[in-house]
């Protein structure tokens, strides 16, 4: 999926997933503005009143945990599902419904579906044609956006034949081939193979340099690091912190950040009141502390406290965004919203 | 046409385009209904019984396969990709569920071809028996859309669409004609009155209707349910 193999030397050498120039666009409103969204599942989990904007050439990760309401708040924003409260506006306008509005946007969600029995190709060319493109830009389009896709070669294979990342690629193409202006992107390297969530992550900031506002959720947080941007940490449907990855890895920047891999899970209150340790949690058997930048992480391990045997690894490392979640919450990202 | 189908932009040509690429169900598609009309309409049947058959046959048939399609395409997320299209959801859902009744009367085709050609001399009834059949398959996508919002699987689809169907089938005089004046009106109010009173005099049955008024019934009924095509269509679509 890198750029140099679907850049067509006969085209004019936009990538493919380029929206087309055009005039006064640098004027237009924002792309999205979201203020107080409620949106809550009667069975718990949800949104409570969010505010977020996407400017235009704007990167925002979402950032939380499973259950944190990731998946509710993308639905909201990529026009699926109304608030319940509060108000979305996208380009200005506030129907969801609005052809305009669905023009504009791109959206990929976790579980996209296709017609299992056409090929890739006939899936594409259904979903380019009904977002308006006229059949000569449609086929123009497709073609470099395959090659770039490195569908290349399946393009003609029913998707029923497709593995789970063949399907995430073809979905990412249909998301991008009418050149939305607002990307909403829930878990979008989900499936994906590493080479692939790489030109991801490359083709979204090429896209934002080119004036598209990407709202993306994902509990990766290496994927928000390489993104950029601006980052909102979600926990239980609430935004608890919002800021660019520089920012937000500043508040943690002066910290260790220690990592042990347990063959069986040991009680936590010893090792969190070791000298040092400012936060801990836990997820399954792996339990990750926040040290003071002059702490020693051997004296820390006296804190598992006669459960030293059950020690199958321990890492040091620079801490990361899911640090600075849980030095807000107390709680891993990994953990989900119920530990 | 080969274009048409080979590269779909509009959803009755995707569902075209998905039955080409299945010949076999597209086979089983169309032989199902001659399976069941054919013995019939080439046998001494009485007209009576040949009637409530193929009206049976065409008021069933359109619900169960729509609710149950549909149903499967709701738990695969294919009606929420179709809610993303640019377009105002009752005319997608529209043109989903119009799609459905097309492919459906595709289906029935050779069924009512046979008929007409059993008994030309029964031209009269033709009008009746097109719009009537229409509107039934009409009706019938329309109901099985509505019962996909309402149930969680196919196998469910099929129990709800079959509680309103069959006493509707009775009251429409399917199995026995009403003599009484009450009842004869209520009789016309329903779905299937018209396309049975059109079977019953396309195949040399008695009727309680003329051809004439049939056909105006038939085609006030089509006309009924495909303005609610879009309503429905959008409840399809945007039911969660």
């Amino acid at each position: 999926m890198t750029e140099p193999r679907g850049s067509d030397p006969a085209a004019s050498g936009r990538p493919p997933w380029l929206p087309e120039p055009a005039p006064g666009r640098a004027a237009e409103a924002v792309p999205l503005w979201a203020e107080g969204i409620v949106r809550w599942h009667r069975g718990g989990g949800g949104v409570l009143g969010l505010d977020l904007s996407v400017g235009q050439g704007e990167l925002v990760s979402v950032l939380g945990p499973n259950g944190s309401g990731k998946t509710t708040l993308l639905r909201v924003l990529g026009t699926v599902d109304p608030a319940q409260a509060g108000s979305v506006a996208w380009f200005g306008r506030r129907d969801r419904r609005d052809p305009a509005v669905r023009r504009a946007l791109g959206v990929l969600l976790d579980g996209t579906a296709h017609f299992e029995t056409l090929t890739g190709y006939q899936n594409a060319w259904f979903f380019a044609r009904r977002f308006g493109l006229d059949p000569s830009r449609a086929r123009e389009r497709l073609n470099r956006l395959f090659t770039w896709s490195g569908l290349g070669e399946a393009v003609h294979r029913p998707v029923e034949e497709y593995s789970l990342g063949m399907r995430r690629r073809l979905a990412l193409v249909e998301a991008v081939c009418h050149g939305p202006r607002l990307l909403v992107l829930d878990e979008p390297t989900l499936g994906l193979d590493w080479g692939g969530s790489v030109d991801l992550v490359e083709m979204l900031r090429r896209l934002a340099r080119a004036g598209v506002g990407v709202v993306l959720s994902t509990n990766d947080v290496h994927l928000a690091e390489r993104v950029g941007g601006r980052v909102v940490l979600l926990d239980r449907g609430r935004a608890i912190r919002q800021g660019t990855v520089a920012e937000l890895l500043r508040e943690v920047a002066g910290l260790q950040r220690l990592e042990l891999e347990l063959r069986a899970p040991v009680p936590l209150e010893r090792l969190a009141t070791q000298p040092g340790v400012e936060v801990a949690g836990v997820a399954g058997t792996t339990v990750r502390l926040l040290l003071a930048g002059d702490a020693n992480p051997v004296q820390v391990l006296r804190g598992l406290d006669g459960h030293g045997h059950l020690l199958a690894g321990l890492r040091v490392e620079r801490p990361h965004l899911g640090d600075a979640f849980l030095r807000l919450t107390g709680r891993t990202l990994e953990a989900g919203t119920t530990s | 046409m080969t274009r048409f189908l080979s590269l779909p932009a509009s959803i009755p040509a995707r569902e075209l385009a998905e039955l080409v690429r299945r010949p076999r169900a597209l086979a089983v598609k169309m032989l199902f209904p001659l399976a069941v009309a054919v013995p019939l309409l080439h046998s001494s049947a009485p007209g009576f019984y040949a009637a409530m058959a193929v009206t049976m046959l065409l008021a069933t048939m359109a619900p169960l396969g729509a609710g149950a399609v549909l149903s499967r395409e709701r738990s695969a997320g294919l009606l929420l990709r179709y809610r993303l299209l640019p377009a105002p959801p009752g005319r997608v859902g529209m043109e989903r569920v119009l799609a459905g009744a097309g492919v459906d009367l595709l289906q029935v085709v050779p069924v009512l071809a046979l008929v007409m050609v059993g008994r030309p001399g029964a031209a009269a009834w033709w009008p009746a028996l097109w719009l009537g059949a229409a509107a039934t398959l009409v009706a019938g996508n329309l109901l099985g859309a509505l019962a996909s919002t309402v149930t969680r699987s196919p196998g469910e689809v099929m129990l709800v669409v079959l509680l309103p169907v069959l006493p509707a089938l009775y009251l429409a005089g399917v199995f026995t004609p009403f003599t009484d004046p009450v009842m004869g009106t209520v009789t016309r109010l329903l779905p299937f009155t018209y396309l049975h009173q059109a079977l019953l005099g396309a195949l040399g049955g008695a009727t309680t209707m003329a051809p004439g008024p049939a056909a105006v019934g038939a085609g006030l009924y089509l006309s009924a349910v495909l303005l609610l095509a879009r309503p429905v269509g959008r409840r399809l679509l945007e039911a969660s």
